[in-house]
């Protein structure tokens, strides 16, 4: 009767790890699915006795073949690459703008000092004037062109700040509840792979939108929180993260968990809410000052200078750029400026004099103190900028290259531990059929053992 | 290590990614010309690249104003030469009335209409002006005339000079300027004294003998010779200065050139090492892509 029973035990055995392997094998191209398998245990015998070798065997439990360190080194590493990941559109983007051969304003400037240039040649010229005309007008568009797209790009940081947020939110609530599934599950004592399966992919999202810890809890939840500190998922609670505009236009975050309430630090955010928080605080807000300052120099400089010279009709100079700061258009040529407003000459009376032209031109050498520079001239202040810039782009580049490379490893790292191997399933499957095959065998034997019985009664 | 079924095309996506990426840049490099496509791909020889282009903008800028400024020279030259030849044929004249022993007092008064058409001629040429209407010879103050006449005064004091001496400069090089003016400013001194000579000869009663007139034809003569040579010695800072912009427009197109081979060293791609280049991603690719195929046809399900 045991013999039947055993062989009960061990075809039973063979279904459920047929099962977990039909499984595995249904999930193979799932993304974050983790095997299972059975833990099989030999059963002790039910009664005592030297010769009785056991009662078969019993599914203990069904094995998820997850690693929570390699869980947790994939999230760290997509919290790294979704930082540089989402700084790199904007950086190549400005880098192209601003190298551009026809829109830099080293273009605009050189075209502006060339036509001064050029004026010397010939002081009191009409065309030659309003070719200085034209090109300051020229070098005004090429600030306000640069100073649009950033912007521009700060509209976008902020508009991708915003859908973050929501998503944050939206994935932190998807995860308090899968948390609270997940241990309901388990102290009814069902199999909760699944759901653990989509919390992880969950947690990793969010993992890409900001650096986050995790906390693996006793009953089976996970708490989640973030770098600096406070939490975005306690067991089956979420916090409501907000993003606020303040009055000198930039966005505050906040957290709201529970009662309580925190301020975020952009900068400490990491992943791509901290990339954002860096492409703002270290790229474009001192872009914007450099250019502005830049602007500013040129616009005083110009202006001071022809305030000190005379026009060919000898009149004392006038502005030659309008500078307003934070218009949609910062440098512009003052309007209704006439060619022969252009204060070239250092007396009254003598408009072939070119003494203060040749000051203005001059000025392309003069020291100009730009902010995040330092004293530059004006004529190297653009290339350093954009040397600076291609500096930073290079160095996120190369931490992008490197977060790419850690995220792959540990992608292939958590692969080898919780990955579906076909090749593995198929000898599982092989191997289980023969072990359901033998235990029925065993039954079939039993049976002819109990015949041979019966036979010999009658 | 373990490996999950998915792995394989994982590694082949990311072999295929990397490769693709490498070959987008190639091309463009390629299709450019360019090896530096972004400052981000070598900031610091984007910057030199830059400083050379920033460079190179001023000195052609430079050499068109020598190139201007030449033209203005030569213009200039070409005014004062005609000056000098009226000024030769007035110094003629001159010597011709000064011989007092062959001239009646008819033919000097005669020469008087002569000498008068050469000095308004001299008037017109010292007063030239460019296409908008600036005097070439009145120094900075362009807008007056070089020579001003004055009909209501005595003769002999009805030329007076307009302008002023300092030189126009131009930008012909990083912090070097050169003049590009003349400042005829004693062309107003010998007008006079040739309208008064002229008045001299030209008043009824002429005596050529008289020492007062010829103390006048010898002023005049002697004024022309000053003139001519104040003129002469301008003519030849003009060439002196010529000299100079050719020698200033050979060196800056020089460093022009050298700076232009700098940035072609710099930036310029080269095509067989990018070649090569190609050429290794794509072996890579299809290498991975035959390893793949091979891996992907190994299935234990096939042979059960």
């Amino acid at each position: 009767m045991s013999m039947i029973n055993i062989a009960l035990s061990g075809a039973v055995a063979s279904q459920a790890a047929l099962n977990a392997s039909s499984q595995n094998i249904a999930n193979v191209m799932t993304p974050g699915y983790t095997r299972q398998g059975v833990l099989l245990t030999a059963q002790q015998p039910l009664m005592s006795g030297a010769v009785t070798a056991g009662s078969g065997v019993q599914v203990t439990s069904l094995l998820r073949f997850a690693d929570s360190y390699k869980s947790q080194q994939l999230w760290a590493a997509n919290s790294q690459l979704g930082a540089h990941d989402t700084m790199q559109p904007y950086l190549t983007q400005l880098e192209q703008v601003m190298n551009s051969s026809t829109a830099s304003i080293n273009v605009g400037l050189d075209g502006f000092f060339r036509a001064l240039n050029a004026a010397s040649v010939d002081p009191s010229s009409s065309p030659l004037r309003q070719q200085v005309l034209t090109s300051a007008g020229a070098l005004a568009q090429s600030f306000n062109s640069l100073s649009q797209v950033l912007v521009n790009q700060r509209t976008a940081v902020d508009a991708q700040r915003g859908s973050m947020v929501t998503q944050i939110n939206s994935l932190s609530s998807a995860v308090a509840k899968l948390n609270q599934e997940i241990t309901a599950a388990q102290a009814r004592g069902i199999n909760a792979s699944g759901l653990i399966d989509q919390r992880d992919l969950s947690i990793d999202e969010l993992a890409k939108l900001a650096g986050i810890q995790v906390m693996d809890q006793p009953n089976g939840a996970r708490n989640v929180a973030l770098l600096s500190g406070p939490p975005l998922v306690a067991d089956g609670l979420a916090a409501t993260l907000a993003v606020q505009g303040t009055a000198s236009g930039a966005q505050v975050l906040t957290l709201q968990f529970a009662k309580e309430s925190f301020t975020l630090s952009d900068a400490q955010m990491g992943g791509q809410l901290g990339g954002l928080g860096q492409m703002e605080q270290q790229v474009l807000v001192p872009l914007q000052q450099s250019l502005t300052d830049m602007a500013a120099g040129v616009a005083g400089g110009v202006n001071a200078q022809l305030a000190a010279g005379f026009t060919p009709a000898g009149a004392a100079g006038g502005a030659l750029f309008s500078f307003t700061p934070g218009s949609s258009s910062p440098l512009a040529v003052v309007a209704g400026l006439q060619a022969q407003d252009l204060a070239f000459s250092g007396n009254a009376g003598t408009p072939g004099d070119s003494s203060n032209l040749l000051q203005i031109i001059g000025l392309r050498g003069q020291a100009l103190s730009i902010s995040g520079l330092g004293s530059v001239t004006l004529g190297d202040a653009y290339t350093q900028l954009l040397g600076r810039l291609g500096t930073q782009s290079q160095q996120n580049q190369t931490a992008l290259t490197t977060a790419q490379t850690v995220r792959t490893q540990a992608e292939e790292s958590w692969k080898s531990t919780s990955g579906v191997s076909q090749d593995e399933e198929a000898t599982n499957l092989v191997q289980y059929q023969q072990m359901y095959q033998a235990n029925m065998k065993v039954i079939a034997v039993a049976n002819q053992l109990f015949d041979s019985t019966m036979a010999m009664m009658s | 290590m373990r490996i999950a079924s998915t792995q394989y095309s994982a590694t082949m996506n990311h072999a295929l990614q990397l490769a693709s990426g490498h070959m987008a840049d190639l091309m463009q490099q390629m299709a450019t010309g360019q090896r530096i496509l972004r400052p981000s791909d070598e900031p610091v020889t984007s910057v030199r690249l830059a400083r050379l282009e920033r460079e190179d903008a001023a000195l052609s800028q430079y050499r068109d104003n020598i190139g201007a400024l030449r033209t203005r020279l030569t213009k200039n030259e070409a005014l004062m030469d005609g000056m000098v030849k009226d000024m030769q044929q007035a110094r003629d004249l001159l010597v011709w009335a000064s011989d007092n022993g062959g001239n009646s007092n008819p033919d000097v008064a005669a020469m008087a209409d002569s000498l008068a058409a050469l000095r308004d001629s001299l008037y017109y040429s010292v007063n030239s002006r460019d296409d908008e209407g600036h005097y070439l010879f009145s120094g900075t103050a362009s807008n007056q005339a070089t020579v001003s006449f004055n009909a209501a005064a005595a003769a002999g004091s009805r030329y007076a000079f307009g302008g002023n001496t300092s030189p126009q400069l131009v930008m012909v090089g990083n912090g070097v300027t050169q003049a590009a003016n003349v400042s005829l400013d004693d062309m107003a001194t010998l007008l006079n004294q040739l309208d008064s000579t002229i008045a001299v000869l030209q008043a009824p009663g002429l005596d050529i003998l008289n020492p007062a007139t010829q103390a006048s034809i010898k002023g005049s003569l002697d004024q022309v010779d000053s003139s001519l040579s104040v003129v002469a010695a301008k003519i030849a800072q003009q060439g002196g200065a010529q000299n100079t912009l050719q020698t200033l427009d050979d060196s800056h197109a020089n460093v022009s050139l050298s700076n232009q081979q700098a940035a072609l060293t710099l930036g310029q791609l080269d095509y067989g090492k990018a070649a090569v280049e190609l050429n290794g991603y794509t072996t890579a690719v299809q290498a991975t892509q035959k390893v793949y195929g091979r891996v992907s046809q190994l299935s234990l399900f096939d042979a059960l």
